[in-house]
């Protein structure tokens, strides 16, 4: 399925479905309400089969007080992808748990858990990953403070 | 008790000499036969303990071959690699459970002062001697292995130079074993073969006083580190 | 909604005994972080039940620099070099991953000269890599011999690649719009060479380790890990394709020159360590093959479409591409503002932290001895890991 006909199909199962501007891949941005289901559609639906979770982080929108969960989904049945972008809100944020679809997905939200500070509901094993269980703060917020990080002087 | 012996025993005529010679006997000894521990983080790792240990460069020409898995067995801590604040605590660890005389060479960038991460990154040390005491210092990312052999190689000096059973709790200055400009790889070649050849390992020192090199050396030392 | 945030403390609180007499009781034994096997800073937790693996808690983090952050900071040229530190076995893969994502975003049409450059760079990198795993895996075994030998061979790329490069390991060499340094010219010869030579050595390889019983008894039928199960826990590269699934991105989105070559993906049947092992061995003959095709088809031309100066400016939006490297698939995830030179955000995913949690499926029921296999039959990179 070309990229075009891809996107047709997805707004046919999601109306609430819109197509993502300005990226390279096939993209499309969905809220949050109704993802799990969405994912699990896009996951078990022969025509997409998408079997794969290359990868799942977040990016945060501060100026606009959001966070932005992006999924990059495989088929190894069809080799098309797909980019799934997911806005919520940043004061407070919660995600669904996608780890009982795709296995990978525990890991890649534990790091998104420690690094964004996202906590995700049903999460099995929600705990830090890279940074040690006393640490404060999520390093990878554009307001994140530490001492020990040195600015390069100008 | 045990360190008391050598000021009681110089005391006698002739004890002087006896403690001396007992010196160079030690630390020829020591310099010769260190066993590193296989400590290695990153890409340096690849480079000092794998690279070096393999046929083609051969660290066992230094003495230097047996890489143990346990801190306790071992006496040289290479750092190879960045040290970051997870494992600091770590690190200090195997420091402390090593035995006695014990010698850190940090290798590479990220363990002399951060390297390339020293800027904007909320979880590196900037340099491994903010946790344990550092030796000598090997520059480079990674440092070719010819280089760490320098490294090593500037650590034997130190030891046979200057450890003395007369005070064991005397700590060495730490080297900065760069290679100074104007020194080639064939130099460095030539000074290890020389040194290889050469059946008495006690005078390696003096006789590297008439080098060009040692001169350019210790005038690089000399100048005040960039380290804050 | 239910979220608990656990730490690692209470996962490791041990079980009471069991009440029946015959009941064993279970333990911890911690691999690392500091633990020859480990390959850099890992630590693995196992739950033991005498010697048999009950469960394997990766505990990853003892390399984590914070790469994603300091990349906020720099622009698309800079990023290169940090990513030599990532997965430093395979770092021309890692340029190039980079580089890729940074044209395709900015729009940057190389020509023929710097693609074949940078695939004939890519192929005796990964020969490279697969080498050094080879020689690893046989000391890991208690096989030092093939250390020695992986290394010699080793040391002769590297040779190379100083000359060309000027470095042996961080190669910091694909740049956006080119590479680095044009080709010498005894290039193509001394290559040429070099596949002469490695001909006959693979075959050694093969006699060497590949053959020997109980290298054989250790890796066979030793953590299978079958296709599904691979596809859902997200492996990619060689753990992958020996667990009979070819995806191999070389052939399914061919970049550079892949799509001008003869080359077979090598799959494996079953999926346990020696299907592993097996795929990466054929993995060199066929980089070998990729080679010997393009050497003498290097097309003229510059080496670098862009002045090194020029300003790379990535439009806004959200960017993502991705390069099979020796370990996998290396994607690399570019968001700008379209304001400052620096991306807003960049993300990588890196092959080993996916491939890492197999051994949370595959260790289980086996011995701690077995761990040693699995896990060397991974190729992990602990730095990618952590990144």
């Amino acid at each position: 399925m070309d990229a075009q006909a891809l996107l047709q199909a997805i707004t046919g199962v999601n109306p609430a479905a819109q197509e993502r501007p300005n990226t390279n891949v096939p993209a499309v941005q969905v809220p949050v309400a109704g993802l799990h289901a969405f994912l699990q559609v896009l996951r078990d639906d022969p025509r997409f089969s998408f079997d794969f979770l290359l990868d799942h982080t977040a990016i945060d929108w501060m100026a606009d007080g959001k966070f932005e969960l992006v999924y990059q989904l495989f088929s190894t049945l069809h080799g098309h992808t797909l980019m799934v972008g997911v806005l919520i809100e940043r004061e407070q944020p919660l995600a669904p748990t996608v780890s009982d679809l795709w296995p990978i997905a525990e890991w890649q939200e534990r790091e998104v858990y420690d690094l964004f500070g996202i906590p995700y509901d049903d999460h099995p094993d929600l705990r830090r990953l890279f940074l040690e269980d006393d640490w404060t703060g999520y390093p990878l917020r554009k307001d994140y403070q530490d001492k020990n990080m040195l600015q390069r002087p100008q | 008790m045990v360190d008391n012996i050598p000021g009681i025993v110089e005391n006698f005529p002739g004890g002087s000499i006896l403690v001396t010679t007992i010196d160079s006997i030690i630390n020829a000894s020591r310099a010769n036969s260190l066993w590193p521990l296989g400590f290695g983080t990153k890409c340096c790792a690849i480079e000092m303990l794998m690279a070096t240990g393999a046929s083609h460069q051969d660290i066992s020409r230094f003495g230097a071959e047996v890489v143990r898995g346990s801190t306790r067995q071992a006496d040289l801590m290479i750092v190879a690699g960045a040290i970051v604040r997870k494992m600091a605590p770590r690190v200090r660890l195997l420091y402390e459970q090593m035995a006695e005389p014990r010698y850190v060479i940090a290798t590479g960038a990220c363990s002399i002062c951060g390297g390339p991460f020293q800027y904007n990154s909320y979880h590196i040390v900037h340099g491994v001697d903010e946790i344990i005491p550092v030796d000598v210092y090997v520059p480079g990312c990674p440092p070719r292995p010819e280089a760490f052999f320098w490294g090593l190689l500037a650590l034997q000096r130190l030891i046979k130079e200057g450890e003395s059973i007369r005070r064991p709790d005397i700590r060495r200055k730490p080297v900065m074993a760069s290679l100074p400009q104007g020194i080639t790889m064939d130099d460095i070649q030539g000074e290890m073969r020389r040194l290889l050849e050469e059946q008495n390992v006690v005078n390696v020192a003096e006789s590297a006083e008439n080098k060009i090199w040692t001169k350019r050396l210790k005038e690089w030392m000399r100048k005040p580190s960039s380290k804050p | 909604m239910t979220v608990r945030v656990r730490t690692l403390d209470e996962l490791l609180t041990p079980p009471a005994a069991g009440s029946s007499a015959l009941s064993t009781q279970e333990y911890f034994v911690n691999m690392g972080p500091q633990h020859p096997i480990a390959h850099g800073s890992l630590r693995l937790v196992l739950r033991l039940d005498g010697e048999t693996v009950k469960e394997v808690i990766p505990v990853p983090g003892f390399v984590h620099r914070g790469i994603e952050k300091m990349c906020e900071k720099l622009n698309p040229r800079q990023i290169i070099h940090l990513t030599d530190r990532l997965d430093y076995l395979s770092a021309v893969m890692n340029n190039w991953g980079v580089a890729k994502a940074v044209e395709k975003a900015a729009n940057i049409e190389t020509n023929g000269r710097i693609e074949t450059i940078r695939t004939l760079m890519s192929e005796l990198q990964r020969i490279q890599s697969h080498m050094l795993w080879w020689g690893v895996l046989g000391m890991d075994l208690g096989a030092y011999t093939a250390f020695l030998y992986a290394f010699r061979d080793r040391e002769i790329i590297s040779e190379l690649f100083e000359e060309t490069i000027g470095a042996r390991l961080t190669m910091n060499y694909v740049r956006p719009g080119g590479v680095m340094f044009d080709i010498l010219p005894d290039f193509q010869e001394k290559v040429k060479k070099l596949l002469k030579y490695l001909g006959p050595i693979i075959d050694e390889y093969d006699t060497l380790l590949s053959g020997n019983v109980i290298l054989q008894e250790r890796l066979r039928n030793v953590g299978v890990l079958d296709g599904k199960k691979a596809v859902a826990l997200g492996c990619t590269g060689p753990v992958l394709r020996a667990s009979g699934v070819p995806l191999d991105l070389r052939k399914l989105t061919p970049y550079g020159r892949y799509g001008d070559v003869e080359f077979n993906v090598a799959v494996g049947s079953k999926g346990d360590c020696w299907d592993r092992y097996y795929t990466r061995m054929e993995e060199i003959r066929q980089s070998m093959r990729i080679i010997e095709q393009l050497i003498d088809s290097i097309p003229e031309g510059p080496v670098n479409v862009l002045r090194a100066s020029a300003r790379i400016s990535i439009p806004e939006g959200t960017y993502y591409d991705q390069i099979e490297t020796a370990r996998g698939v290396l994607g690399v995830m570019l968001v700008s503002d379209g304001k400052s030179p620096s991306p807003y955000r960049v993300h990588f995913r890196s092959p080993n932290f996916n491939n890492l949690w197999a051994v949370t499926a595959l260790a289980p029921g086996w011995r701690i001895a077995d761990i040693i296999t699995i896990q060397s039959s991974l190729d992990l990179v602990i730095p990618d890991i952590d990144r």
